[in-house]
């Protein structure tokens, strides 16, 4: 089933209705056509709206504006069990006083009318979507018996067990630990590709996304950002965040500037940059960017060699860059050229991504001009379109880190009796009162998300 | 056992009462009359004295009280309960009482003592369902407005914090008929309201009143009474439960229905039993409603006793010297042996049904 | 990084096992494609959405029925109680009652106070209990909580669980014997027989010890380090940061003197010590010169005077009040 998000927008009123500042804008303008069948990856940071997405494609979440369609329905003011859709959630939610069983077969049992099946089809039903899931031993179990990811498969299996039209999954792995993570994806990968069930999933982590993920789409703010494949949106980024984003170990960023299709980096000339014009740029280099050679363009201080496996990453400094630390991964036979305390590099120029300084949007240069056009010509090709976000971002004022307050810590016990009783009272001002609004509390912690 | 605890709290007690009044204000200085000790030396055996029995210094007005109203009466009463007819007044006149069982055997086959059960047994049994049942949706859909939430809860709140006794002659008042039949006055506001939906007015609690009508009319009060409470505590069960389990519900496609047995019952089900168990030990223990409604006589006009509680009969047995104190020892004891085996069958049965 | 695109082609092809091991995949494949097809068929949207938009309504306006329902069926005695209390005797007695006095007969108000009830003599008895018991109430109560929330001695828990046991038996065992006691002591109609039997409230000093237990260890250990004593640190930190605790407690134990009845009743029901709700019900509202008829608007207007101050503690102390009673099954 494809499903289309038209001009969705969802705001979250302010708290105080005379203050309109307070409003909180979730998702903005949102456009994206997703294929049938495929699985895409919603992925952001915590805050920008990918989870408040999912919950308006459930129908848990009225949009403020826009539509959402499933194939040729427009479902947008659809309750949720009229979907069709299969929906995840980050802490399962299973059911806690029904068994395994009880929990699969629950949504079959709602079925009303023409759709309620028969107790022999339910069961059959449930038991072949648990035999998919690889659960079926332990159908008469309580969720509190089963390990994190047992639960994770049985919260899947309740969400295919009415053949949904759309699953949809809410940090599927966020509560698993690392080893059962991998499992897991693999997992999900393997029943969306079995069942061909347009699949969406949220997470905040890039890797996740881009291991399992058709296509991802990442967004800040409520805004798309950019969308394509994994592999491609890693290779071509169309702008600062994206590519600072995705990746591990994360870009290295620092600032220069374009002078006559030359790029500097403080006053060293590193790389020709044919196409781009002068300007000030930040200059994004993936760690394995880096070529370790004794007559290379970029000096940099070293501060440690660090052997992970086959890799082996040179921590380093310089002047120029945004964070304190730059990280270049590189083989082992260049670490002869390594001397003393300072590292020379050349850039592999497609590992450079420039970045204009005030909008921070791409400047392609080179041959990346060419594989640019190249990739979104393939991208129509294949049905998908290529969308990058232009112009500002809404609220932009708060993406910047948040200046730590000082924190006063003054000696002496009555000293932490005011601090205690500041804290207290903070605490009982944030809490809703008894009567507050449920819907309203819900709101909250879905913003926050 | 308790008293053995507390012994080295009584000890200490002559002195303790001094040196906390020293402390009090800050100094703990002492007159220093007696000439073995000068007053440095005092204050030193006064510090490692306070120091090792602090805890009980800080204890000891709460271990006095409990010790002589709490802790004794439960030893007397067993005590007096083997007393045969104790009354307190004759013991003062110098009558001796005989040891043995009798007041147990003549309380259970005295009539008015097994009408006192009856009732109260009645009383419950309607009243804990039917308030616990009716909280349960009144909490529920209190849950699911958005508007005047907040108004609604508190005007169903306002019983809470009323006087038994006063909204009780309130009730009696709203079902009075004024005037004695065949000659009445005004048949009262119910059953004004009564009549005007086609029924037939109601003798509920004057002269000749029927038991069944009174019992009508206390369990609505009870009820009436009971249900703030209920509201109160299952609403607050409700509003913890994690939403993601409705929002789960939603997409599953329950119907209100199924989702109000299959998710919230069983989900509240921790906070219902207590609301039932509570239910249970309250309406055992009933006597101010009905005292409220039809006096301390505990019955219509020239039937007295007609509504009497196992509550209202220990307390009819307290007072004067004709009363057998022996014997509402024993109800006394026999009620908390109910409200007890009560108690645990509820919990029982909660431990199979209730999932936490 | 590098393995997305291998992934990526071989995801349709075959398979990867990497499931959780326990076992190997059993469902067949034509199964699987079989749950893919039995997606939930076409239907008509917009038919569906308008019975859904129906529905949502009549829920609604079924839960604002049957909720204002129950709000007239809770308030009705309130409104009788208030409007019978300003009618005239002859105006209560008709037969079809009214539902506004025709005539607003405030005499029934003045009537309480200077009456048989004599209102003023029983509010000025139950507020001195009421202040008396819930002042030595709070201190004994203060005092005992910090002894089990911060002191070690041994029998602690020993002691503790021996109170909290207390709290299961039903209140009736202990006035047998309390009322003999207090003849004993001679305390029968006096002040003391009403107040000193209930000074210590074992609720109240769990209640306080929870509270007692949350404020963090290291002020206290910052506190010693200080030199503060600990009864200096138990009234300068501690009851200070538990007002909310300390001021529910008040209340509660206010409204308890308030409504009390079976105890006053039994030790101490003189004109000089009668309390508010035993003089109530004891009077007898007669009206002058007849047996037998009972003057309903007088004795509404005194459950009105009754009923008003706690209706006004409840307004203005709302959030106090839920918060002792949310934890208790305890009525005052």
């Amino acid at each position: 089933m494809k499903v289309v998000l038209q001009n969705l927008t969802k705001i979250f009123p302010s708290r105080d209705k005379k203050d309109k500042s307070g409003e909180v804008i979730a998702v903005n303008d949102f456009n994206l056509e997703i294929p049938d069948g495929k699985l895409i990856g919603l992925l952001g940071p915590s805050g920008c709206g990918k989870s408040t997405t999912l919950f308006m494609i459930s129908g848990l979440e009225e949009p403020t504006g826009g539509k959402i369609f499933f194939g040729d329905d427009d479902v947008t003011k659809l309750a949720p069990e009229n979907r069709g859709i299969g929906l995840v959630f980050q802490n399962y939610a299973l059911y806690p006083h029904m068994t395994v069983q009880q929990n699969i077969l629950f949504p079959l049992q709602n079925l009303k009318g023409e759709n309620r099946l028969s107790k022999e089809e339910m069961l059959k039903r449930a038991n072949e979507v648990a035999r998919l899931v690889q659960i079926d031993e332990y159908m008469n179990r309580k969720p509190s018996e089963l390990s994190g990811g047992q639960q994770q498969r049985v919260a899947i299996a309740r969400a295919l067990v009415k053949m949904p039209r759309v699953l949809l999954l809410d940090e599927p792995l966020s509560n698993l630990d690392a080893r059962l993570r991998l499992q897991t994806r693999e997992e999900i990968r393997r029943i969306q590709r079995n069942t061909g069930i347009t699949t969406i999933f949220v997470t905040h982590d890039q890797e996740e996304a881009m291991s399992i993920s058709d296509f991802i789409v990442v967004m800040k703010l409520g805004v798309i950002m950019q969308t394509g494949k994994p592999q491609w949106v890693y290779d071509d980024p169309a702008n600062l965040f994206v590519a600072k984003f995705l990746g591990t170990p994360p870009i290295n960023v620092f600032t220069g500037h374009v002078e006559n299709e030359k790029l500097y980096i403080g006053e060293e000339e590193v790389l020709d940059v044919k196409g781009a014009a002068d300007q000030e740029v930040y200059v994004g280099i993936r760690p394995e960017g880096f070529i370790l050679k004794q007559t290379g363009k970029l000096t940099c201080g070293i501060s440690g060699i660090d052997v992970m496996g086959r890799d082996i990453s040179i921590v380093g400094t310089n002047g120029s860059a945004m964070t304190p630390a730059i990280r270049a991964i590189i083989s082992a036979d260049e670490l002869k050229n390594a001397q003393g305390t300072v590292a020379k590099f050349d850039l592999k120029p497609h590992k450079v991504f420039l970045f204009n300084k005030e909008s921070e949007e791409r400047v392609w240069f080179g041959s990346q001009i060419e594989a640019h056009a190249e990739m979104v010509e393939q991208m129509k090709a294949e049905g998908q379109y290529y969308t990058t976000h232009t112009g500002p971002l809404p609220r932009e004022q708060d993406d910047k880190p948040k200046e730590d307050k000082p924190v006063e810590e003054k000696k002496g016990f009555i000293a932490k009796v005011k601090a205690f009783f500041s804290r207290k009272k903070d605490a009982q001002d944030a809490q809703p009162s008894e009567a507050a609004e449920p819907s309203e509390e819900s709101q909250e912690t879905k913003s926050e998300e | 056992m308790e008293m053995e605890k507390t012994d080295p709290a009584l000890n200490v007690t002559a002195e303790g009462a001094e040196v906390l009044a020293a402390e009090a204000t800050g100094e703990a200085e002492a007159s220093g009359k007696k000439p073995a000790l000068t007053p440095e030396q005092k204050k030193i055996r006064w510090k490692a004295f306070y120091n090792k029995y602090k805890a009980w210094l800080y204890l000891l007005p709460a271990i006095i009280i409990l010790l002589v109203f709490t802790v004794w009466p439960i030893f007397n009463t067993i005590r007096l309960s083997f007393l045969i007819d104790y009354n307190y007044q004759k013991q003062i006149g110098g009558k001796v009482f005989e040891v043995g069982f009798s007041n147990y055997a003549n309380v259970i086959q005295y009539t008015p003592f097994l009408k006192s059960l009856g009732t109260t047994m009645l009383l419950t049994v309607i009243t804990v369902p039917i308030s616990t049942l009716l909280a349960l949706l009144i909490a529920v859909a209190l849950n699911s407005i958005k508007f005047f939430q907040r108004i609604f809860q508190t005007i169903f709140f306002l019983p809470y914090v009323t006087n038994a006794i006063a909204i009780g002659m309130v009730f009696m008042a709203m079902f009075t008929q004024i005037g004695t039949p065949p000659y009445v006055q005004s048949y009262g506001i119910i059953n004004t309201i009564i009549k005007a939906f086609g029924g037939k007015p109601i003798n509920w609690v004057n002269q000749n009143s029927n038991y069944w009508a009174n019992i009508a009319v206390v369990c609505i009060y009870i009820i009436w009474n009971a249900l703030p409470f209920k509201i109160l505590v299952l609403l607050g069960g409700l509003q913890s439960v994690n939403k993601q389990y409705y929002d789960a519900a939603k997409v599953d496609g329950a119907s209100r229905w199924r989702t109000f047995w299959h998710i919230t019952v069983p989900l509240l089900s921790p906070m219902i039993a207590y609301v039932v168990i509570t239910g249970f030990i309250g309406g055992f223990k009933e006597y101010s409603s009905i005292v409220g409604i039809f006096g301390d006589k505990m019955g219509p006009y020239s039937a007295d006793w007609q509504l009497m509680t196992i509550v209202g009969y220990i307390y009819r047995n307290i007072e004067g010297s004709n009363t057998n104190q022996g014997r509402a020892s024993a109800a006394a004891l026999i009620l908390f042996a109910i409200i007890f085996v009560v108690t645990m069958i509820n919990l029982y049965v909660s431990k199979k049904k209730v999932h936490y | 990084m590098e393995n997305i695109v291998e992934t990526e082609k071989t995801g349709s092809a075959s398979v990867p096992q990497t499931g959780t091991g326990e076992h190997m995949q059993t469902a067949p494949h034509a199964d699987e494609q079989e749950i893919s097809k039995k997606t939930m068929g076409e239907r008509n949207i917009r038919e569906i959405s308008k019975k859904q938009m129906v529905v949502k309504i009549l829920v609604q306006i079924a839960l604002y029925a049957f909720l204002t329902l129950i709000a007239v069926s809770v308030l009705f005695p309130f409104y009788w109680m208030l409007i019978s209390s300003l009618k005239t005797w002859r105006e209560y007695n008709e037969a079809v009652p009214t539902f506004w006095p025709r005539q607003f007969e405030w005499s029934n108000y003045t009537a309480a106070f200077t009456g048989e009830l004599n209102l003023g003599r029983l509010f000025l008895n139950t507020l001195i209990v009421g202040v008396v018991s819930t002042l030595l109430s709070l201190i004994i109560t203060i005092l005992s909580a910090f002894a089990f929330a911060r002191l070690e001695f041994k029998g602690k828990n020993i002691m503790f669980g021996a109170m909290l046991a207390t709290m299961m038996i039903p209140g009736e065992l202990f006035t047998i014997t309390n009322y003999v006691t207090v003849t004993a002591f001679n305390w029968t109609h006096t002040f003391t027989a009403l107040i000193v039997p209930f000074l210590v409230s074992v609720f109240y000093i769990y209640l306080l010890r929870q509270n007692f237990m949350q404020i963090p260890n290291e002020l206290y250990l910052a506190a010693k380090v200080d030199g503060t004593s600990d009864w200096k640190y138990l009234w300068r930190v501690m009851v200070p940061m538990s007002a909310p605790t300390l001021i529910s407690i008040t209340i509660l134990k206010m409204m308890g003197a308030w409504n009390s009845y079976i105890w006053p009743r039994l030790v101490a029901n003189d004109a000089a010590h009668k309390l508010v709700t035993v003089g109530l019900r004891g009077a007898t509202f007669l009206v002058d010169g007849m047996d037998n008829m009972i003057n309903y608007p007088a004795q509404m207007a005194a459950v009105v005077i009754v009923t008003i101050p706690l209706l006004l503690i409840f307004i203005f102390f709302r959030k106090y009040i839920m918060r002792g009673v949310s934890r208790s099954g305890i009525k005052g």
